[in-house]
C-alpha cells in the first residue's frame, strides 16, 4: 500500500495559491482567510524576502506568526519588521500607480467573467436574505492591480450565472475594453481561479473563464457538475498535486498553528508515491 | 462640458465645500487652550441624535472604544454610520440601535448585525474602504469630489452615490466619488497634548484625514503628554491641534482591542463578543460591558481587572516603531 497524505479542502487552495506566488511581484491580499495565509505560506516556505501589503498600509512586513484571532492588520505582530507603515490611502495609491502586481482575495460568488461578489446573497438591495460585510478592500484591489486571483470553494452556487452583486469587478460583461469604459486601469483584471478541485484562467480573447487545472482528487466531470455555468476547457490540462508535507508542516506549525482556518473544510486523503 | 456617463443611485450628503469651510472658521478654535474632559462630556457636548458618525481603525486594534461604548451608553440615536475596515463597531453600535443609515466599506461581525440590515432597521449605501477613505480625503482637501481609478463596473458603483465621468484632461471615464465631511469623528491616539496635538504610530486607516474632514472631533489618548513634548518632536505629531475639539485621558481605551507597541488584545474577551453577536445576543454583552458601568474607570477595574491589563501589556513585547 502507498503511504497516503491527508488535509483539508482549505489547505489545499491556500498551497495551490502559495505555489503561483513569484518573488518578483509584489502582492496586495485580502487581510482575513485563505489569501494572507496563502502569502505567508508562500513567504515562510520559500521565499523570507516576499513583500505584500495589506489594506492598513503595511509594506513587506516580516510578520510574528501566529496571529491572534482576528488581528490580521494593524496589529504589532502583523505589522512587524516591515519596509513601510503606510495608510489605507497609501497602499491603494501604489497600487493605483501599478506598483502592486497580483491581488489575492476570496469571495461568496464568481461568474464567468470574474466578477465576483462579498455583499449580499439573495432579496434586494434594501433587504437581502443574507448580508455579508461588504467589499472591504477588494473592490479596489480587484481594479488596481495588475492582476487578481481569487480563492474560492468548488461548490455550483459560488460559480454563478449572475452573481447576487457583484461588489468587485472581473471582465464585467467581457467585451473588449469593458474595464476601461468604467474607469479602471488598462492591462488589469482577473487572471485566476483556485478551489479545492480546480484552477482556472480566462480565455484570452472572450474573457470566459477556463478550466487550466484538475486536482489529482478530482476529476473534470466532478467540476463542471460543481458549477452552474460551464467554463470554457484548456487542449491540455494540468493536473495540481496534493500539499506536499513540507507545505503541511509550515502551515500547520507556522502559518496557522491553531489550525482555524486550515482546519475547516472537508478532509481529503491521497495516495503519494 | 463635462460628459456624466454613469451614476450610482444611492443616498449621500451632497458635498458642501464652502459650507465646511464656514463651520471650521466659526467653531475650531485656534486658541491654544486645555481640551481635555471627561468621555461622557465628550460625547455629550459632541454627539448629537441624527450625526454622520465615523470611527478610526476599529473595535479590534486602535479603537476609540472607551468613547464608542460611551456612545452607546448615553442611547445616542439615528446616526449614519462610515462602516469602513469595521470589526465590531458597527456590532456593537448597530445592536444597541443607534444606527439608521450605514456607508458599507467593511462592516464585521456577526449574525445580529446583518439581521440588522436584512430586516430594513438599517439602510445601507455601497462603497468600499478605499472609496470611503478616498471620500474623506477629498473632505480633508475641502474639494467637492476625489477622482478614483476603481469602483466603476460593479453594483457597488450602481448603489453608490458616485458618478462616472468623461475626464476632461485625457478623455477617458474616470469614477469621481462625492466628498464626505462627517459631523463627528473618535480617533483613538497613542499621545496627545492637552491642546489637541496627537500621535498615532503604526499603520492606520486615515486618522490625520478622518480629523480634518470632520466637523467635530473626539480623539482620545493612551497618554497625555506635555506639550513641551510635542514641540521636542514636531515630526511626530499626526493630528495638529486644531482639528481638536475635545481630548479625553484614556488609557487602555482601545481595550479588548491591541494598542500597537502598548498592549495585545483581550482574546477571550473578543471571542465572547462574537459569540454573543454570533447567537444574536448582543444585547447581553451590552449590558454586561457597557450599561452595566458608568464609566471606562469603572469597566477596566470591574468588568477586565487589573491582574489581566499587566498581562496584555506584557503580551505586546514588540515595541519597535511605536514611540
Amino acid at each position: 500500500m502507498s503511504p497516503e497524505i491527508a488535509f483539508t479542502t482549505t489547505e489545499a487552495m491556500i498551497c495551490q495559491t502559495a505555489r503561483l506566488v513569484e518573488p518578483k511581484y509584489t502582492y496586495w491580499v485580502g487581510g482575513g482567510g485563505e489569501p494572507i495565509l496563502s502569502i505567508l505560506l508562500a513567504q515562510k516556505h520559500r521565499y523570507p524576502d516576499l513583500v505584500y501589503v495589506t489594506e492598513d498600509g503595511v509594506v513587506g512586513p516580516n510578520p510574528m506568526l501566529p496571529f491572534e484571532p482576528i488581528m490580521t492588520m494593524v496589529a504589532s505582530r502583523s505589522c512587524y519588521r516591515a519596509l513601510a507603515w503606510d495608510n489605507m490611502n497609501g497602499v491603494q495609491w501604489h497600487a493605483s500607480v501599478g506598483a502592486i502586481d497580483v491581488g489575492i482575495l476570496n469571495c461568496l460568488q464568481v461568474d464567468q467573467y470574474g466578477n465576483f461578489n462579498s455583499s449580499l446573497i439573495g432579496g434586494t438591495y434594501e433587504r437581502p436574505a443574507r448580508r455579508f460585510g461588504g467589499a472591504g478592500g477588494a473592490n479596489e484591489i480587484a481594479s488596481l492591480c495588475w492582476r487578481t486571483i481569487l480563492i474560492t470553494d468548488q461548490v455550483k452556487r459560488k460559480f454563478v450565472k449572475k452573481t447576487d452583486f457583484a461588489t468587485s469587478p472581473g471582465f464585467i460583461d467581457g467585451t473588449p475594453g469593458a474595464r476601461e469604459r468604467a474607469g479602471l486601469p488598462k492591462g488589469t483584471g482577473p487572471y485566476r481561479v483556485i478551489t479545492d478541485k480546480a484552477m482556472f484562467g480566462y480565455d484570452e480573447s472572450t474573457h470566459r473563464m477556463k478550466l487550466l487545472a484538475v486536482a489529482r482528487w478530482s476529476s473534470v466531470e466532478e467540476i463542471l457538475a460543481n458549477m452552474d455555468f460551464e467554463p470554457m476547457i484548456a487542449e491540455r490540462l494540468e493536473t495540481i498535486e496534493p500539499p506536499t508535507e513540507d507545505e503541511l508542516l509550515v502551515m500547520r506549525t507556522q502559518v496557522d498553528p491553531g489550525g482555524r482556518t486550515v482546519g475547516s473544510g472537508e478532509w481529503i486523503t491521497v495516495e503519494v508515491d | 462640458m463635462v460628459q456624466v456617463l454613469d451614476s450610482g443611485t444611492r443616498e449621500f450628503r451632497p458635498p458642501d465645500p464652502d459650507g465646511f469651510r464656514e463651520w471650521v472658521r466659526e467653531n475650531k478654535s485656534r486658541e491654544l487652550k486645555n481640551k481635555v474632559i471627561s468621555e461622557r462630556e465628550a460625547v455629550e457636548r459632541y454627539v448629537a441624535d441624527g450625526d454622520y458618525l465615523c470611527i478610526e481603525c476599529c473595535y479590534t486594534n486602535r479603537g476609540p472604544n472607551s468613547l464608542l461604548r460611551e456612545i452607546v451608553r448615553q442611547r445616542k440615536k439615528d446616526l449614519w454610520l462610515a462602516g469602513r475596515f469595521m470589526y465590531f463597531d458597527a456590532t456593537i453600535l448597530i445592536g444597541a440601535g443607534c444606527v439608521s443609515k450605514l456607508d458599507v466599506g467593511y462592516f464585521g461581525l456577526g449574525r445580529s448585525l446583518h439581521k440588522a440590515i436584512e430586516t430594513g432597521k438599517v439602510k445601507t449605501v455601497e462603497w468600499s474602504n478605499g472609496a470611503m477613505t478616498m471620500r474623506l480625503l477629498a473632505g480633508a482637501m475641502g474639494a467637492p469630489f476625489a477622482p478614483v481609478r476603481f469602483l466603476g463596473g460593479t453594483d457597488a458603483f450602481r448603489n453608490s452615490g458616485a458618478k462616472l465621468i468623461e475626464d476632461p484632461f485625457t478623455g477617458k471615464p474616470v469614477v469621481l466619488l462625492p466628498a464626505l465631511n462627517p459631523d463627528v469623528a473618535i480617533i483613538h491616539a497613542h499621545q496627545c497634548d492637552v491642546y489637541g496635538n496627537a500621535r498615532v504610530f503604526g499603520t492606520s486607516v486615515s486618522p490625520k484625514d478622518v480629523a480634518m474632514a470632520s466637523r467635530k472631533v473626539i480623539v482620545s489618548a493612551e497618554e497625555i503628554i506635555d506639550a513641551e513634548e510635542t514641540r521636542r518632536n514636531p515630526g511626530l505629531t499626526t493630528i495638529p491641534y486644531y482639528f481638536v475639539d475635545a481630548v479625553v485621558d484614556a488609557p487602555f481605551g482601545s481595550h479588548p482591542g491591541t494598542m500597537p507597541g502598548l498592549y495585545g488584545s483581550d482574546t477571550e474577551h473578543i471571542i465572547e463578543l462574537m459569540m454573543l453577536a454570533n447567537a444574536d445576543k448582543i444585547e447581553t454583552y451590552l449590558d454586561k460591558y457597557i450599561y452595566s458601568v458608568e464609566t471606562q474607570q469603572q469597566y477596566l477595574e470591574q468588568r477586565v481587572g487589573l491582574a489581566k491589563l499587566l498581562q496584555f501589556k506584557r503580551n505586546e513585547v514588540i515595541k519597535e516603531g511605536y514611540r
